[in-house]
């Protein structure tokens, strides 16, 4: 059985203008030691996923309907005190913007330490401190870094010390989100590389929110490639960015520069995603299409199954 | 350094050149007065930028690259050094030659969430360079702010001219300030990380109105980034820059598929490899823990230099030289 299954997940907010479906009918699952990267423009949905399994959504939203089976349990059902428990033992978040995930006026090692004590308030203050040690030494922080405060740090080391508090409570699963972007490409190779050997030391399971393609590449198993609320394309990372199927996928492809191979030019992709308060009918993707079909205005595509783990949403 | 400068040889005329330029801070004093430290965000730099040229200034955050847009533009005069634009000195302009400046030099910046003022319309931030220039009467202004928001691609309905920033997109916001710098023809574009706020396709379309730019209007640009990928789409030639010293200067293809300063060897390095799945064979020139502080006579990337020798490199500084052809390296060992 996979650690985690989602099944038809979708999300709305309520606005001011209207409902807004942020995520519609989203499956995945993922095992055990593997990671996951969803990757999609601004506005996919993507971060509102991840924020679903931590249940931290905000309170104009609705879940409308699906599952979500973290070690065969629905986390959806949970009540508040059982997700609680759960939330950072079991299912921890890195969150987008480090430098704002830190409190200011309390100590690094003493906020990490708080997680620790909530979760296992039979260990005593020095064990938990002893704990802060080990992780700072596997994030490779300097011991004496520990009692500084966040405003002392670096942007790269924020970022570490937010990946030691993912990892305080030795989580089954580690959502991920956006958890470099604001970092310089040398910290983010390094960051990148740690946290590799981290999930492979303590076979954790991890999912990658990010809109940078070539980062998800770089870390994930799998890829899901989202584009208006929906998933549009799901498989190996070899599949969808090898030979991908879905014209968005392609599109994304094609408009991001390459370090290497022939110097194409890059091809945008025309206008803008849809609104998704009264989202289209059909494809979501039909008015920015090269190869769209007039059934494809009114006819909502169907997933089509291409190898044993590659499908696309579009025929 | 000026025989740095010289080293390029190109029969092109420079656009824009930078001569022996250095910028330093003050971080502030404590308050029983000590005037706090000095910080060098460019150090002696010395480039030229030819006419009709996109040339590259890659650095990391904090590397000084935005410095020099900003000393180039004027937003800010260089502690030591000389600017030339289009042969003439623009360090110490004043006056009405300041404003005669500007409307040959113009920057874009990099966050459109910022750079526009939420209270003006779309139409009025497009006109409003012109009105300050004096170039147009009514019914000329509306021509040109209307076919110059076309050519970034915003084909205007009335309705889009009477909008406000907040009811734009993000690429949609960076074209209007695209927009608002086109629209004075200037000679120089400076842009500042232009698309480090956007979405990947919505980046390739910013990029390929600065190629349409260069096509049409003859601008030369000063394009600033971090990413050595959007470089080497856009740029002729690139400058790598680290701590506010030039370490390696070229043509960009050059530069990105065949590094030689051991700096440019780490970026390159730390870049996700996409699309090759198998492990790249990188460079290894970054040492895993940095020397920690040393003297700042010597090699600006000696703290985290795998190649370095440890005496030559801590105590003298490598200055720019020919390595190949057009490109310059500073490092005693490229």
């Amino acid at each position: 059985m996979a650690l985690l299954e989602v099944d038809n997940l979708s999300i709305g907010y309520q606005t001011p203008n209207g409902f807004l479906e942020a995520v519609e009918g989203v499956s995945f699952s993922l095992e055990k030691g593997k990671s996951l990267g969803f990757v999609g423009e601004s506005g996919c949905g993507k971060t509102t996923i991840g924020m679903a399994l931590m249940r931290l959504l905000p309170r104009n939203t609705s879940v409308k309907g699906g599952h979500v089976a973290f070690e065969g349990q629905d986390m959806l059902k949970m009540s508040d005190e059982d997700m609680r428990l759960i939330r950072w033992k079991k299912v921890a978040m890195i969150f987008q913007a480090a430098m704002n995930a830190l409190n200011p006026v309390h100590r690094v090692d003493d906020q990490i330490a708080e997680a620790i004590l909530t979760h296992d308030p039979a260990s005593s203050r020095g064990d938990a401190m002893k704990q802060v040690e080990d992780l700072f030494q596997l994030v490779d922080i300097p011991k004496g870094r520990m009692r500084d405060y966040p405003h002392q740090y670096s942007g790269g080391m924020k970022q570490r010390a937010i990946i030691a508090m993912a990892l305080a409570c030795r989580p089954k699963l580690i959502i991920a989100d956006e958890p470099t972007t604001a970092l310089d490409v040398i910290v983010q190779h390094q960051i990148l590389e740690e946290t590799k050997n981290l999930q492979k030391k303590f076979k954790i399971s991890i999912i990658y929110i990010s809109h940078d393609i070539s980062v998800v590449a770089g870390v994930c198993d799998d890829i899901g490639v989202m584009y208006a609320g929906q998933l549009v394309e799901y498989g190996s990372k070899i599949e969808v960015f090898g030979s991908p199927a879905h014209p968005y996928t392609k599109a994304l492809l094609s408009s991001y520069p390459r370090l290497t191979g022939e110097k194409d030019k890059l091809a945008p992709i025309p206008g803008e995603p849809p609104n998704l308060i009264n989202p289209p009918s059909g494809c979501r993707f039909y008015d920015r299409c090269p190869s769209a079909k007039v059934s494809c205005k009114t006819e909502a595509p169907v997933w089509v199954k291409l190898t044993q783990r590659h499908s696309a949403r579009c025929s | 350094m000026n025989s740095v400068s010289t080293m390029i040889e190109s029969s092109k005329r420079p656009m824009l050149q930078l001569e022996d330029i250095s910028k330093t801070y003050r971080s502030k004093g404590s308050f029983f007065g000590g005037s706090g430290k000095k910080i060098v965000a460019l150090n002696h730099v010395s480039l030229k930028i030819f006419k009709g040229e996109i040339f590259g200034l890659i650095g990391e955050s904090g590397s000084g690259k935005s410095t020099a847009g900003r000393l180039i533009v004027k937003l800010e005069e260089p502690s030591a050094g000389e600017i030339f634009l289009d042969d003439n000195k623009i360090t110490g302009l004043k006056g009405k030659a300041l404003k005669a400046f500007r409307l040959k030099a113009q920057m874009i910046f990099q966050d459109p969430y910022q750079s526009l003022n939420p209270q003006i319309s779309i139409y009025d931030t497009v006109s409003e360079p012109l009105i300050i220039h004096k170039t147009k009467n009514v019914q000329a202004r509306k021509h040109l702010v209307l076919q110059t928001l076309k050519s970034v691609g915003l084909s205007p309905r009335d309705d889009f001219l009477h909008r406000y920033p907040h009811q734009l997109s993000g690429g949609q916001r960076q074209r209007v300030a695209i927009a608002r710098v086109m629209v004075l023809k200037p000679k120089f574009v400076v842009a500042d990380e232009p698309t480090s706020m956007l979405d990947a396709s919505i980046s390739a379309q910013i990029f390929n109105i600065l190629l349409e730019m260069r096509e049409k209007l003859d601008v030369t640009f000063l394009f600033i980034s971090h990413s050595l990928a959007a470089a080497r789409y856009l740029c002729d030639r690139i400058a790598v820059i680290y701590r506010g010293n030039l370490v390696e200067m070229g043509p960009g293809e050059k530069i990105i598929q065949k590094p030689k300063h051991p700096y440019t060897q780490a970026l390159l390095d730390a870049l996700p490899k996409f699309g090759h799945w198998d492990k790249v064979e990188g460079h290894d020139t970054l040492l895993r823990v940095d020397r920690g502080d040393f003297q700042d006579v010597g090699c600006p990337f000696f703290g985290r230099c795998k190649v370095a020798h440890q005496r030559k490199c801590s105590q003298e500084r490598p200055h720019l030289r020919k390595s190949d052809g057009s490109r310059l390296v500073a490092c005693f060992y490229a």
